[in-house]
């Protein structure tokens, strides 16, 4: 009995390792596969014609002539929202029939002062006009269907008055007119409702189709445009076709979210049947495509990361990791060679293997803290360059963070040679330096490469050592090494959590922080390559 | 001397004919400077990261020493009032200290009982054809960028918990340590395999021999015999927790406070990391709050360091036992 639950407990310990790694390997998955499945949306998605005049507007990409012919397409769709919301808004919009009334008004006082009439009746025309004026803003602002329709026939009475012919006074009967056709649909009681719905409605549908064909275009690239993207636009579709609400279920409970149908804030006006000849005609409104946007990764961003891509954050990245391999790579294998070919364990040789270990282990905030306080404040200006973050002194921070791994990479490639190699080479009369140069080296340039490999990925990903010493969230493409960049890392941090406007295009967030991922595992994934090939050669299999 | 002739005696015998086997006086004097010359050379540069190390804590120290001669450490080491910004400002980082302890703790409950088990599995379980695909997965999540990391807690991690757990905010020290344990596992897992792996053959087969079973033989001899390298290992995965910044800057909420109760997860903390990150960048060169920022570095730096040294004796007291097994 007793060995049985010994085996048990024996097995059960088994499988519980096996789970463990089960579950290392899951969250792996779990971290990884949203961030690059969504990232690669970025990419791999369905464009609109509103994404097509985006390019074109922005990057100059694409055949004029077609998509003039496109816009023209969609636009022939698109006139029948924009009319339906002009025709209802005549019978809506308080505010801007009163304000069409006073500039008629005024326009028609500008007139009679020209025409040199005897002042008696420049008087009572001048009176007149305001009482019509008068009668349409109390319909305008009227709830009452009776009211309106005899401050209405009381307008119309004055229409054929030849005094008024052919003056500004016609703007009152025809707006008089076009008033009454619209209010007979609508029930006056919801006014105040249906002004806030349509205003509401109105912007969803700017943000769908973009600003209307004859408005002046916005000032920023963000409103110039509908939705770029299919899914996007499915998104403010669903938006435009329903509508949430907070309502108590229950008195004493928490408020419960439903979705309700956003017609029916106008049921029985015209513009409930808008809503399925906007859902049935959307992709005419639209034309979506399949797009491969490779020029992601070149393309530079409006502010936000609202449209573009990743461009002048991957050169940045590129940047700063070259030329701090530039610096580290020679530093690292130099010690190496020192520590491992030309020293015998001394005090020294200790002391400096201490200072290795304590290297790799300061923080990364810390060397952020002394790429601060060193390179842009002391050793910079110290040679005449100015005192202010650059890529210079944000590769030199990052070249100390990665020596530890160059030198403990290269010193462990170097160590692996094997022994018999060398002493063949002394032994046919090679010196030491000819040995090292001539057979050591070639033999532990594998590993040599592994190490300045994960070194490349470890200087890519750090964010905290280039926040105060070189990198910017926005800013323009560096010329030289002595301006400040910008980076993948702190690119995917700022908008995550930075960028409220990046915070609407979370496949802008997820290409960036997948770039950045993809640029690393690449190259861990060669790394190991290389390692593998490495340890198959040595070993000889 | 010697190994500078031995540079020479190839090219003198090969046109033996032409030159005499001796060295001229100038020749041995060339090869014998030469010789320490070079070596200097390599010397001086492989210092350099002797000098990074000393250049790193004297202007990390330089620029806290004016903070420390103006304002007392015992304050700053025991007051939980953090308002450098404020009309008489004070700088108490007794509640940064503690969210930084906080999360770290927190992590490595989660992740030392996860790491050891998965180190068990690693050294003593699979077959080496396993082990070698299992491995290079464990190095891909030490490869991940601390800023990906980070991005996951904020967009995956913290809507699901709000949503999910029902806690009020979605980045809470929860959030935090939980991502910290899932980036410190691959240096726990790593060192402590190497360590188990030490440990030897024939103390395994002794206890198998013995009728022990797998689980008996692991906590009855293999981590007994392994400890301290475990608790290197756990201290290392403590260091780089300690030591992270990005995460714990995104995940953590930054609300300067401690935990009330304690044991509440749920609620946001500060870290020295995040205090760091996140004020640099709104203070004037040279202001009580930059050198205060510095001073929190300090305290970063010298807690590392320590952690470092205590870690290093015990990697080397078990690298002179297996020496001795063999």
């Amino acid at each position: 009995m007793r060995i049985f639950l010994r085996t048990i407990f024996d097995k059960t310990f088994t499988i519980m390792t096996y789970l463990v790694v089960l579950m290392i390997v899951a969250l792996l998955v779990i971290i990884l596969g949203p961030m690059l499945s969504r990232g690669l949306s970025a990419v791999i998605f369905k464009d609109t014609i509103e994404f097509r005049k985006m390019q074109f507007a922005l990057y100059n990409r694409g055949n004029q002539s077609r998509i003039l012919q496109e816009t023209k397409e969609t636009n022939a769709f698109r006139q029948k929202i924009y009319q339906t919301i002009d025709k209802f808004k005549q019978g809506i919009d308080t505010e801007a029939l009163t304000e069409k009334v006073r500039k008629i008004y005024r326009e028609f006082g500008q007139q009679l002062r020209y025409k040199e009439l005897p002042p008696e009746q420049f008087t009572i025309l001048r009176t007149q006009a305001k009482e019509i004026r008068d009668k349409l803003e109390t319909a305008f602002a009227s709830q009452d269907k009776s009211e309106i329709a005899s401050c209405i026939n009381n307008v119309m009475q004055y229409r054929d008055d030849q005094r008024f012919k052919d003056t500004a006074a016609d703007g009152f009967f025809k707006l008089a007119l076009e008033f009454k056709n619209s209010v007979e649909k609508i029930d006056l009681s919801k006014h105040y409702l249906y002004v806030k719905s349509l205003q509401e409605l109105e912007s969803l549908i700017t943000e769908l189709l973009g600003p209307r064909p004859d408005e002046p275009l916005p000032s920023t690239a963000m409103n110039q445009f509908g939705a770029t993207r299919w899914d996007i636009a499915q998104r403010i579709l669903d938006k435009i076709l329903w509508t949430e609400q907070w309502v108590e279920h229950k008195p004493n409970e928490l408020l419960v979210k439903i979705k309700a149908l956003r017609a029916e804030q106008f049921a029985g006006t015209d513009i409930e049947p808008l809503f399925s000849y906007i859902k049935d005609n959307i992709e005419e409104m639209l034309k979506p495509k399949a797009k491969f946007y490779w020029q992601y990764f070149i393309d530079d961003s409006t502010p936000g990361h609202y449209f573009g891509g990743v461009g002048p954050e991957i050169l940045g990245t590129l940047l700063l990791t070259l030329l701090s391999m530039l610096f580290a790579v020679p530093i690292g294998i130099i010690a190496a060679a020192y520590l491992t070919e030309c020293s015998s364990e001394n005090l020294i040789i200790k002391i400096i293997r201490m200072c290795i270990n304590t290297l790799a282990g300061v923080p990364s905030i810390v060397f952020g803290l002394f790429g601060l306080s060193f390179f842009v404040l002391f050793f910079l200006p110290l040679l005449g360059f100015p005192s202010k973050p650059c890529i210079l002194a944000a590769s030199l921070t990052l070249a100390i963070l990665t020596l530890p791994v160059m030198i403990r990479a290269s010193e462990e490639a170097i160590r692996s040679v094997p022994q018999t190699y060398k002493e063949a080479s002394l032994a046919l009369g090679a010196g030491k330096f000819k040995t090292f140069m001539k057979v050591t080296m070639p033999a532990a340039l594998p590993g040599i490469l592994t190490g300045i490999i994960l070194s490349l990925s470890r200087v890519a990903g750090e964010t905290a050592p280039v926040l105060f010493t070189g990198a910017v969230a926005l800013g323009p493409m560096p010329s030289s090494i002595f301006h400040s960049t910008r980076t993948l890392s702190y690119g995917s941090y700022d908008m995550a959590v930075g960028d409220r406007i990046a915070m609407m295009v979370p496949h802008n967030q997820y290409g960036m922080v997948a770039t950045l991922v993809i640029l690393i595992l690449c190259l861990n994934i060669m790394a190991i390559v290389v390692r593998s090939r490495m340890f198959r050669k040595l070993h000889g299999h | 001397m010697i190994n500078a002739n031995l540079n020479q005696v190839p090219e003198a015998t090969a046109d033996a004919g032409s030159q005499p086997l001796l060295l001229t006086y100038s020749q041995d004097i060339r090869g014998f400077l030469s010789f320490h010359i070079g070596r200097t050379a390599l010397f001086i540069v492989t210092c350099t990261s002797v000098l990074s190390v000393l250049l790193i804590f004297s202007f990390i120290f330089i620029e806290a020493l004016p903070f420390l001669a103006k304002f007392s450490l015992l304050e700053f080491l025991t007051s939980k009032a953090w308002y450098p910004e404020a009309q008489s400002p004070q700088f108490g980082a007794l509640a940064l200290i503690v969210g930084s302890i906080y999360v770290t703790v927190t992590a490595m409950i989660f992740s030392v009982p996860v790491g050891i088990f998965a180190a068990i599995f690693l050294s003593d379980i699979v077959s080496f054809e396993i082990r070698n695909i299992v491995k290079p997965v464990i190095e891909l999540l030490a490869a991940i960028p601390s800023v990906a990391y980070g991005f996951f807690a904020v967009m995956v991690m913290a809507p699901w918990m709000q949503q999910k757990l029902g806690f009020s905010t979605g980045v809470n020290a929860l959030n935090a340590s939980f991502v910290l344990a899932v980036m410190a596992l691959p240096t726990i897992i790593s060192v402590a395999e190497d360590s188990m792996s030490a440990a030897g053959r024939e103390l395994r087969e002794a206890s198998y021999g013995l009728g022990a079973t797998r689980v008996e033989t692991m906590f009855k001899v293999v981590i007994p015999s392994a400890h301290s390298g475990i608790i290197a290992a756990v201290i290392l995965g403590m260091m780089r927790a300690i030591g992270e910044t990005m995460v714990v800057w995104m995940a953590s909420g930054n609300a300067s406070q401690i935990p009330h109760p304690w044991w509440d997860l749920s609620q946001s903390i500060r870290t020295m990391t995040a205090t760091i990150a996140g004020d640099m960048g709104e203070t004037a060169k040279g202001s009580n709050h930059y050198r205060a920022l510095f001073t929190v570095g300090l305290l970063l730096l010298v807690m590392t360091l320590c952690l470092n040294i205590v870690s290093e004796y015990l990697l080397s007291r078990t690298a002179k036992k297996s020496g001795k097994s063999k």
